[in-house]
């Protein structure tokens, strides 16, 4: 028996020995970077033109690699991998983080601070699109370089459209003119009986929505949760009624059963494709997909608002992990992600705007050759980027996470019948003061600045009820900083 | 000295044998539970304590367990857990109903199985040819009906070896796979479930809209036919136990109120008020337990007032659906004619909120009845001495009073285990299924109290109320399986 066990002890002490040897980091003679992203042919094709990016620079090779395992990127509170791995200490070197994950890695302080290395080694935050500077600015402070930009935007099908003898929609539509024409496409595409049904939207934007009316999902501040205003109230209304009423667009649960009738590539685009979605609520990303479904004729509108013109911004942002042993070759990565190739190549495949938007004003973007059905579309997504593009809202004092799910689970409990809209305003407004509160009292870190903050938003409320104009310092929230400006409620800023 | 020295030596032989196993022991369990237990107490949060950030931790004492007592969300999770575990007694039902049935399969072989495995190629043969040439519907069934036949023809030719494999692969297969399987099977558009239930529901609407009367009277009637009967079998077998001594006080307590509730939430779905409706549940139980204990006992009192109780709760889980979805068509009923004006709709499985937990419950049921469970009772069954049955063929037992008087008796312990087990992990599990299935929606339908663990402990980072949280969870299945020691293992010790 002890012979058993010794000889047991070898075998496994030789197979560790064994497995240690195989490391990459053992096997590479260049320095191994992990980068925790989604493992498809775009970031394989990223990771090549790197190589070669540093070949051409005479920079030392470095060995870059993907890690994918248990990623869900675009979950709003991030992948529970990227921060549990992160905050242990053994996190991917470079991270992707996504519109609201950065606050929370950034709080967990798992995210290195390039404020200064921007600066110097040339991929400072003031080379991005301005409106989407939120997304990797933390009070000044700059933690990543967006590898892509961008919009959500409404894509159409034309044949579908045509087949229905249905109008296009126009460029800037409002909620009524969207309800119309959705109610007309379910009509003429779900006859009694219909087994396969069809709808006009895959989904919509609750934050979009709210500010077409021009509330956001806190005050200006940041210091409370305004969801129980009655214009939240009314979007909650009108999404009851297209999902649920007219049946415009399906609910979650429909739309996971819908990817589960085709497995193996993404069910929204398939549906869109043969009409089962008249419109989809997407990126420019969504152009490659939509190129598998063959050649489309493709049209592009604004998000429907109900009077205040704006899309939801977002990059592709990719942040060094602050625990990283390579950080001069991970900054060599932010920098190459701002390099004339990198650049092109974005422009070129669709996903999203390049990261510099000088890259955006290029031949490459505007006209990729064999992609003419995508041209207007390109020229629509950098316009709306321009023009009416804001980034995600976020308060210091809740996770983005949490205020995500609790305004998911009230839509949902609302959608199933369990609640009415106003007591889902109401409970998404009490829910998430109340983690306001939790967190600033758990946080004493936090408190000097709710205080600060509490102060400005009283001076803020008394102007506002003085009709006074109010300086635009004041106000964190991108979209109400955009929204006040749009209206004339700030104080006459000094020209650049 | 010798003899000491080969005692020392042996015991670091032994030692170093255990070492490798305590230590992980050491490593993974026990100082991540006792770790968890303080953590409990604390305000750890995984965005200000971590390697990174190193703010002092703040002992928090009740606080995390207060907050939790209050949180709606826990108790929404907590109501699901609960939910979800109605299935049990179900599956335990079925585990023993497939073990019953594979050791009564017959091991005969048949001439004709050339002839049968012929006519199976036949059959399946010409479902495929229905498929090809357009007859989808058709095809489909011809296929579902031609397999089914085979299993069963194979079945009886291999000797039971076949529905034993069958019976035992959802164990063997692994979990996410069937999740992925039945998504696909409850999908409402495409799903083979819903593909079935269309026509006979089409059928249904149609024999509702032509006959109003029968579905607006006739349900009813029928069901509270059944509802009835049940009861007064329920109340007669409780008070048989009762003068029997089988029963104490709390048994009868948990038996009437099992009878009553149905009844209360019956007038609740029709409008009375809470007084109203408990006043009803109140006075039926009341009445139930009185007219039964003022009984006469002539074998004398019970040791406790808690005697049988067990039987009694394991019962009740299984007759409290029973009776629930006899109210249910008590009420349906009359409002079938409007509901089938338009045609009857198949369920939206996973989608709808109300179906989601039948639905998960029912993919359960599935896997449990083929499971570890089945097989322990096949043990069990095996190890019950024919000499039992003899005896009571001599005395002209029928095969009811067999299984009651014999079977059930003999298996009372395995019973036992399996209840256990599977309260704790009842109570412990859903977390996989609800994660790739339903994602814990509709609504939270389907987030048992492991999801919210999860979801607090590494989405939001507040490892302090996730410890909180596991620990009630752990104090929750102590008191459950203290109750099973307290009231089932008397009698499967009996």
């Amino acid at each position: 028996m002890k012979r058993i066990f010794l000889l047991s002890l070898t075998v496994l002490t030789l197979a560790a020995g064994l497995l240690y040897w195989t490391l990459p980091e053992k096997r590479s003679g260049a320095p191994v970077l992990y980068w925790a992203t989604q493992n498809d042919a775009n970031k394989r094709e990223t990771v090549a033109l790197f190589k070669s990016w540093l070949a051409q620079q005479g920079l030392p090779p470095v060995d870059l690699r993907i890690d994918n395992a248990g990623l869900e990127a675009s979950s709003p509170g991030g992948s529970p991998k990227v921060l549990v791995q992160g905050a242990a200490g053994i996190g991917g070197d470079l991270i992707d983080v996504y519109t609201y994950q950065l606050e929370m890695y950034q709080e967990a302080g798992m995210l290195a601070d390039l404020t200064e290395d921007g600066r110097r080694g040339g991929f400072s935050s003031d080379m991005i699109y301005p409106a989407l500077r939120g997304d990797l600015v933390l009070d000044g402070r700059q933690y990543g370089f967006p590898r892509q930009s961008g919009v959500d935007m409404c894509w159409y099908n034309r044949d579908t459209f045509e087949r229905y003898h249905l109008p296009e929609p126009s460029p800037h539509w409002t909620w009524d003119e969207f309800e119309e024409l959705g109610r007309r496409f379910v009509a003429a595409t779900n006859p009694p009986g219909t087994r396969q049904r069809s709808y006009f939207i895959d989904r919509v934007w609750p934050p979009v929505l709210r500010r077409g009316v021009g509330l956001s999902t806190y005050n200006e501040t940041g210091t409370r949760c305004t969801l129980d205003d009655p214009r939240a109230i009314e979007v909650l209304k009108r999404i009851y009624r297209w999902t649920i009423d007219e049946r415009l667009m399906p609910t979650q649960q429909e739309q996971k059963a819908l990817a589960s009738e085709l497995s193996g590539q993404d069910s929204a685009f398939s549906l869109f494709a043969t009409g089962r979605f008249a419109m989809l609520y997407e990126g420019l990303w969504a152009s490659m997909e939509l190129r598998h479904m063959g050649k489309l004729r493709l049209g592009l509108v604004e998000p429907f608002t109900g009077g205040f013109r704006n899309a939801l911004a977002g990059n592709g942002t990719v942040a060094i992990y602050a625990g990283t042993k390579h950080r001069e070759q991970a900054e060599q990565f932010l920098r190459f992600l701002t390099s004339k190739p990198y650049n092109l190549f974005v422009a070129r495949i669709g996903d999203s705007l390049p990261p510099v938007p000088a890259y955006t004003r290029s031949e490459a973007y505007f006209h990729p050759r064999g992609q003419e059905n995508e041209w207007e579309a390109r020229k629509n997504f950098a316009a709306a980027t321009e023009e009416i593009g804001i980034g995600g809202t976020t308060s210091p004092f809740v996770l983005p996470i949490l205020a995500f799910r609790i305004d998911n689970d009230t839509i949902e409990a609302m959608l199933t019948g369990l609640i009415s809209p106003e007591e889902a305003a109401r409970t998404t407004a009490r829910r998430i003061n109340e983690e306001i509160a939790l967190r600033v009292r758990q946080n004493p870190s936090l408190q000097p600045l709710f205080a600060e903050r509490q102060k400005i938003q009283r001076q803020i409320d008394e102007r506002r009820a003085a009709g006074r104009p109010v300086p635009a310092a004041w106000i964190s929230d991108p979209f109400l900083l955009a929204y006040y400006r749009a209206q004339g409620w700030l104080e006459k800023e000094a020209a650049p | 000295m010798k003899h000491r020295e080969r005692t020392i030596r042996r015991w670091f032989t032994g030692m170093g044998f255990l070492l490798p196993s305590l230590l992980g022991f050491c490593a993974f369990t026990l100082v991540p539970l006792a770790l968890s237990f303080a953590m409990a107490f604390t305000d750890w949060d995984i965005m200000r304590h971590n390697q990174f950030r190193h703010e002092p931790l703040h002992f928090t004492g009740l606080e995390n367990f207060i907050r939790l007592f209050g949180d709606p969300q826990f108790w929404r999770d907590l109501g699901n857990t609960l939910f979800l575990m109605l299935g049990l007694p179900f599956a335990m039902a079925g585990s023993l109903a497939a073990a019953l049935l594979l050791t009564r399969v017959s091991h005969r072989r048949s001439a004709l199985r050339p002839a049968l495995v012929i006519a199976t190629l036949v059959l399946v043969a010409s479902g495929l040819v229905l498929l090809w040439g357009g007859m989808a519907e058709l095809g489909v069934w011809c296929l579902f009906g031609t397999l089914t036949a085979s299993v069963l023809l194979a079945g009886v030719l291999t000797g039971g070896t076949l529905y034993r494999t069958l019976f035992y692969l959802p164990s063997f297969t692994s979990g996410v796979a069937t999740y992925v399987l039945w998504k696909k099977l409850y999908n409402p558009h495409s799903g083979p479930i819903n593909f079935g239930l269309t026509p006979l529901l089409d059928r249904l609407a149609a024999a509702v809209r032509t006959s109003p009367g029968v579905f607006t009277y006739g349900l009813p009637v029928l069901c509270a036919g059944l509802a009835v009967g049940l009861v007064a079998w329920d109340v007669r077998r409780l008070r048989s136990r009762w003068s029997g001594s089988e029963a104490g006080l709390a048994a009868v307590v948990v038996g009437a109120v099992t009878l009553a509730v149905p009844l209360g939430l019956l007038l609740h779905w029709q409008g009375f008020s809470l007084l109203v409706t408990g006043s009803v549940v109140a006075v039926g139980a009341g009445v139930c337990i009185v007219t039964t204990v003022r009984r006469p006992r002539p074998w004398g009192r019970v040791r406790s007032a808690g005697e049988g109780a067990g039987i009694e709760i394991a019962l009740a889980l299984l007759l409290l659906p029973v009776l629930l979805m006899l109210a249910a068509g008590i009420q349906v009923g009359p409002a079938l004619p409007a509901l089938a004006a338009n045609g009857l709709e198949p369920p939206d499985w996973l989608g709808s909120y109300g179906w989601a937990k039948p639905a998960l419950m029912m993919m359960a049921l599935w896997a449990a009845i083929g499971s570890n469970n089945m097989i322990l009772y096949l043990a069990g069954l095996g190890s019950i001495s024919p000499e039992l049955y003899e005896a009571a063929d001599m005395d002209g037992a029928s095969p009811s009073q067999r299984f009651w008087h014999i079977t059930w008796p003999q298996l009372a312990p395995v019973t036992f285990f399996i209840a256990v087990m599977g309260i704790i992990n009842g109570m412990q599990g859903g977390f996989e299924v609800a994660r790739s299935m339903t994602a814990g929606g509709p609504a939270g339908a389907t987030t048992t109290l492991s999801y919210y663990i999860f979801s607090e402990g590494f989405e939001t980072g507040r490892l302090g109320y996730a410890s909180a949280i596991a620990w009630v969870l752990f104090a929750l299945v102590f008191i459950f399986s203290l109750l099973n020691f307290r009231f089932g293992n008397r009698d499967a010790n009996d």
